[in-house]
């Protein structure tokens, strides 16, 4: 059977994205032949947009447009507040509350000596360099609530503890297992507010 | 609650199998191969949504059958119908209630209260201490979801630290020893709140120990439960105590890369008049011992749950004298809806007769009531 060279190409490059599968890489391949030229540009400017505009803050490893994201660059926000979490989804979980004025800082998921993950592997040594750089104050620890986001809140609180006058925990408001993310912002909200003291 | 119709398909030996309960006491009666403990399994699987006895669910699957299905229905105040479908060819388990798919076990667990009382009993007094914890958890987990969540965080806490504790010993550095500092206070935290849970639990079951042992063995003979944790420990400042013994079993821990403090090893002591069960008791004191666990387990759940649970007992006569068969058949006239599996009726003829109760007696997939 004979394909024709640009179809194999793109079913070759669309099959390397996670979860496409060689049948589904082929359909949307064919998909995008019968579509609109006006369309085919949007979605291709818009992954291009995606890769050139947009990679992670290098202060906080947020979602950013620039080097820096929209929350770093907010000089309304309270600068002597930073809130850690796993990841940038968490960010826009905990922004959507309302409830919270601070920065963040996101290190990357948790520790789990089951998976081989230790500190190295998050974004510890960055956050340890922005206690040197900034006068931080407070730190808030809003990692899951199950048991390696706790234990990796316990190793935080560790070692932001002796840099910072006070560090405290969201309360166990989350449902555990359930990620940050899937909780409803009434949670999230109500657990920012009244958080534990480590 | 009361379960007051099941029916099964396809599991075990029920190809298809209809049953009516009494809300007092139902005997099922029926000679060996006739799937009168399949019921009560089955009874147990709508309740908690697992076997009692079985690790797998294809295990229970009919052979040459591509899944199976149980539907029950429940009164409370309101109408309950549970129906629970498994798919051999997904291996999957689809849980139902009134038609609504439910996916989170946490959601039914407790729901259903349920008490079970079975041969495989022998092991909470007679085998090692992973039972009597496992024993005790089952109880409390029913009463608390805050309590069954915790034993899940433990578990996987004492598998994360223990793999770590096997990467420091394979190659030791600094950066690893806060970690593990930071799995060590997890590990407490987490332990903690098993203790404080086990500990009140412990002093609260005792009275419903005592009051069954009273019932059926009469006042000769007293029975206690010892809770002991953290190596015994008597004192009063577990958190100390714990980081304490911690300390003290570092190189131990590094060296055999296993966890060797905290409520993972907590025994659950039984004893008569003082002396250890396990230790000097008879097969007819453990028996009987084994009968009023569950009994208190049944009065306990009774209070602080506030539902009456179901009860089931699996061919309890066989073993026991005429004298005590006697006291516990008595007793069942206390409980809620109960399922009495038995080969026959010889071990009834002792026992007064009630027009509520139903005689099912199941005989190569026929059933027959009276
Ligand atoms: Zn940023």
């Amino acid at each position: 059977m004979q394909i024709a060279e640009p179809l194999l190409r793109a079913i070759e490059e669309l099959s390397k994205l996670p979860g496409i599968g060689r049948k589904t890489a082929q359909r949307l391949a064919l998909h995008v032949l019968k579509s609109k030229d006006e369309d085919v540009s949007k979605l291709v400017n818009s992954l291009l947009e995606l890769k050139t505009k947009l990679h992670y803050c290098s202060k906080c490893f947020n979602l950013a447009e620039g080097d820096l994201c929209e929350i770093c660059m907010n000089t309304k926000r309270d600068q002597k507040l930073i809130c850690i979490v796993e990841e940038a989804s968490d960010v826009i979980a905990i922004e959507k509350t309302n409830e919270y004025n601070g920065i963040y800082h996101v290190i990357g998921g948790t520790l789990s000596p089951l998976s081989g993950i230790g500190p190295e592997d998050l974004k510890i040594k960055e956050l340890l360099k922005r206690f040197e750089n900034e006068t931080i104050e407070e730190v808030i620890l809003a990692l899951n609530a199950d048991t390696e986001g706790e234990a990796t809140s316990l190793y935080l609180a560790r070692l932001v503890k002796p840099l910072v006058t006070r560090v405290t925990r969201i309360a166990r408001g989350l449902p555990i297992g359930g990620d940050l993310e899937f909780a409803d912002e009434a949670t999230i909200g109500r657990a920012m507010l009244s958080r534990n003291l480590l | 609650m009361i379960l007051s119709s099941l029916n099964l398909k396809n599991f075990r030996s029920h190809k298809d199998t209809n049953l009516k309960f009494s809300d007092k006491l139902n005997f099922i009666i029926g000679g060996n191969g006739q799937g009168k403990t399949t019921v009560l399994e089955s009874i147990y699987y709508l309740c908690t949504t697992k076997s009692n006895c079985s690790k797998s669910d294809l295990e229970v699957v009919s052979f040459n059958e591509t899944g199976f299905e149980l539907n029950g229905i429940f009164n409370d105040l309101t109408e309950s119908k549970i129906r629970i479908y498994y798919s051999a060819l997904e291996n999957k388990k689809y849980y139902y209630r009134d038609s609504k798919l439910i996916s989170r076990s946490a959601d039914i667990i407790g729901k259903f209260p349920i008490v079970i009382l079975t041969p495989s009993d022998h092991s909470i007094t007679q085998g090692a201490p992973s039972e009597r914890r496992k024993f005790i958890d089952s109880i409390i987990s029913q009463a608390s979801e805050n309590y069954l969540r915790t034993i899940i965080d433990y578990g996987r806490t004492l598998r994360q630290r223990s793999s770590l504790l096997f990467q420091i010993k394979d190659n030791r550095n600094k950066n690893i020893f806060s970690e593990l500092d930071a799995w060590t206070e997890k590990l407490v935290e987490s332990g903690l709140i098993i203790i404080n849970y086990r500990k009140n639990f412990a002093a609260d079951f005792i009275k419903f120990i005592v009051a069954s042992y009273k019932i059926i063995m009469g006042e000769t003979e007293v029975p206690t439960l010892r809770y002991s944790f953290l190596e015994n420990y008597g004192g009063s400042d577990f958190k100390v105590e714990f980081f304490r013994l911690l300390d003290l079993k570092r190189n131990e821990e590094l060296r055999r890369s296993t966890n060797l403090v905290g409520p993972h090893r907590d025994e659950i002591l039984f004893e008569i008049n003082n002396m250890s069960l396990k230790t000097y008791g008879s097969q007819g004191q453990h028996k009987t011992f084994q009968v009023v666990l569950r009994f208190a387990e049944f009065f306990y759940l009774k209070e602080v749950m506030g539902v009456v649970p179901l009860f089931l007992l699996d061919d309890i006569f066989g073993e026991l004298d005429t004298k005590r068969s006697l006291k516990i058949s008595e007793y069942l006239r206390e409980l809620g809806q109960t399922f009495i599996t038995m080969t026959d009726l010889t071990n009834l003829s002792f026992m007064k007769k009630n027009d509520n109760d139903k005689y099912i007696t199941l005989n190569s997939g026929a059933v027959a009531y009276g």
